[in-house]
């Protein structure tokens, strides 16, 4: 079941910055694009590193360990050699906290 | 219909007819692969799956995919000869496929010393999955292994099996590891880095003769060691697996192709570690890398569906070896300076190797971030201010090109 979890407040990720996050059984990684928050799931789908400790460059974050590329606003794969999606979560700040929706896996 | 063949299904070949389907091609592809299995990654086999951690092949695409996406995948099946004047990929057993274009990606094979006794029980190269299996099948039965050559395969090998608790005595050729493509001083703190965890590495030095009753009991040193073991493993390198370009298309050290990737034949392409591409920052190069696989593969597919592009990758790869996260990106074969960044001695650093003050290549040890952001600047042909280098706070992404 999906549920609201609070990771921190809202100006806990920087603009241009990617931060991982548990967030019940997930760990979440959150980047600040311009202003604006998008929550993935921070496990990448090739060999299991932690996305948030890659570099993001606009809207495509780096696996730091294989160089595989993903769009954190939809989670799709856009370079290899990762093929499947990394999920994406809702994503909003509520009284000064930074929330995200999350369902356990 | 047009008719695509890759001939090869590594990981480029496989990636090549994998993005064909992705980008929409709706004609016929052909992917014709000598080993019995799907595409699968290769740098696992000297890792995590030799010391089994994982069970499975990583597969570069799900084993049904190819099914699934009308991929003629013939796996298993050998090529003989790339006909171009006929137009047809002759297999092993006669049959002839014919295509509008062909992609040869038939990657490289393990060098084959002459050596006595190579072909005894127990002595081992790595290139297949097999050989893996086997590997990690005679760890499991035994206690000390031998080993001749500390390129980056023996490297990684010497690492999972002391990892798996095995005694390894090395034999390489140099004066340290890695010395002949990083030079005396990477190539120490990757000594360091092995001695600190338990090899016994013997340098300038190589491998006499295996001896043993039918299975390999103890190596014989061109200096007259006698090293016992329970098995050996042998990495000295590979080479270009050129024996289907029989007829017009030239061979040297792999097969040229130019900065699209094209051969000298019309509609024929070649792609991964067989193809010596006129790379337009290093010149005429063959990259033996997975990524440069990969990028070749999907690059080469985009090129059949008339992109016309020129592949400019500053390639990269890593090596994980114990706890130690190494990784490189561009090339150099000479290099008149290196500027290091961070410290070697705590296996935390940088190496920039630059030539007239050109960055040609970055190697880091647990600074993996300075390698990919190193790229851009090698591809564009950068000569960054050696005080910046040198900075360990100074983000090499400061000195990116803008984008288009």
């Amino acid at each position: 079941m999906a549920e609201w979890v609070t990771i921190g407040s809202a100006s806990t990720v920087p603009e241009g910055e990617v931060m991982s996050f548990g967030a019940g059984s997930r760990q979440v990684a959150i980047a600040n694009v311009e202003g604006d928050l998008h929550a993935f799931d921070d496990v990448c789908t090739h060999q299991q590193c932690s996305l948030a400790e890659g570099d993001l460059d606009g809207t495509t974050i780096e696996c730091p360990c294989h160089g595989s590329q993903f769009d954190v606003t939809t989670g799709e794969a856009v370079h290899g050699p990762a093929v499947d999606p990394v999920d994406v979560f809702q994503s909003k700040v509520e009284d000064d906290g930074l929330k995200v929706l999350v369902n356990d896996e | 219909m047009t008719t695509f063949v890759v001939v090869g299904a590594g990981v480029a070949g496989g990636t090549a007819a994998a993005k064909l389907r992705e980008e929409g091609f709706d004609g016929n592809v052909v992917l014709i692969g000598a080993e019995d299995v799907a595409p699968y990654e290769r740098p696992p086999l000297s890792k995590e799956y030799l010391r089994g951690e994982t069970s499975e092949p990583l597969y570069i695409r799900d084993p049904g995919f190819y099914e699934e996406n009308g991929i003629d995948a013939r796996f298993g099946v050998r090529a003989e000869h790339v006909n171009i004047t006929d137009r047809v990929i002759e297999l092993e057993g006669g049959e002839r496929v014919a295509f509008d274009q062909a992609v040869v990606a038939t990657g490289a094979r393990n060098r084959r010393p002459p050596i006595e006794g190579l072909d005894l029980e127990n002595v081992f190269d790595l290139r297949y999955l097999p050989d893996s299996d086997a590997i990690r099948e005679a760890a499991k039965n035994g206690s000390k292994a031998v080993m001749v050559g500390m390129g980056f395969i023996g490297a990684e090998v010497a690492a999972s099996l002391r990892q798996l608790g095995l005694d390894v005595t090395v034999v390489e050729f140099f004066g340290t590891p890695l010395e002949r493509v990083l030079g005396p001083t990477i190539g120490g703190a990757i000594e360091s880095l092995h001695r600190d965890h338990g090899v016994e590495m013997i340098f300038r030095d190589g491998a006499e003769r295996f001896e043993g009753n039918g299975r390999f009991e103890a190596m014989v040193t061109k200096e007259g060691r006698r090293i016992e073991g329970d098995f050996a493993v042998v990495g000295v390198g590979v080479e270009p697996v050129t024996d289907v370009a029989t007829d017009g298309l030239t061979v040297d050290n792999g097969i040229p192709v130019d900065a699209t990737l094209k051969t000298e034949a019309e509609g024929v392409w070649a792609i991964g570690d067989v193809a010596r591409h006129d790379h337009p920052v290093f010149g005429p190069i063959r990259v033996e890398h997975f990524d440069n696989g990969m990028k070749m593969g999907e690059h080469v597919a985009k090129n059949l569906l008339s992109a016309n592009a020129v592949f400019d990758d500053a390639h990269w790869f890593w090596s994980d070896q114990y706890d130690a996260e190494i990784q490189m990106s561009g090339f150099a074969t000479e290099w008149d300076d290196m500027v290091v960044r961070g410290s070697i001695e705590d296996r935390s650093f940088s190496a920039f190797l630059l030539k007239d003050g050109q960055l040609l290549s970055t190697f880091s040890m647990n600074r993996k971030f300075d390698v990919r952001r190193s790229m851009p600047l090698i591809a564009t042909k950068a000569h960054p201010e050696r005080a910046k280098l040198e900075d360990p706070e100074f983000d090499l992404r400061e000195l990116h090109p803008p984008k288009e």
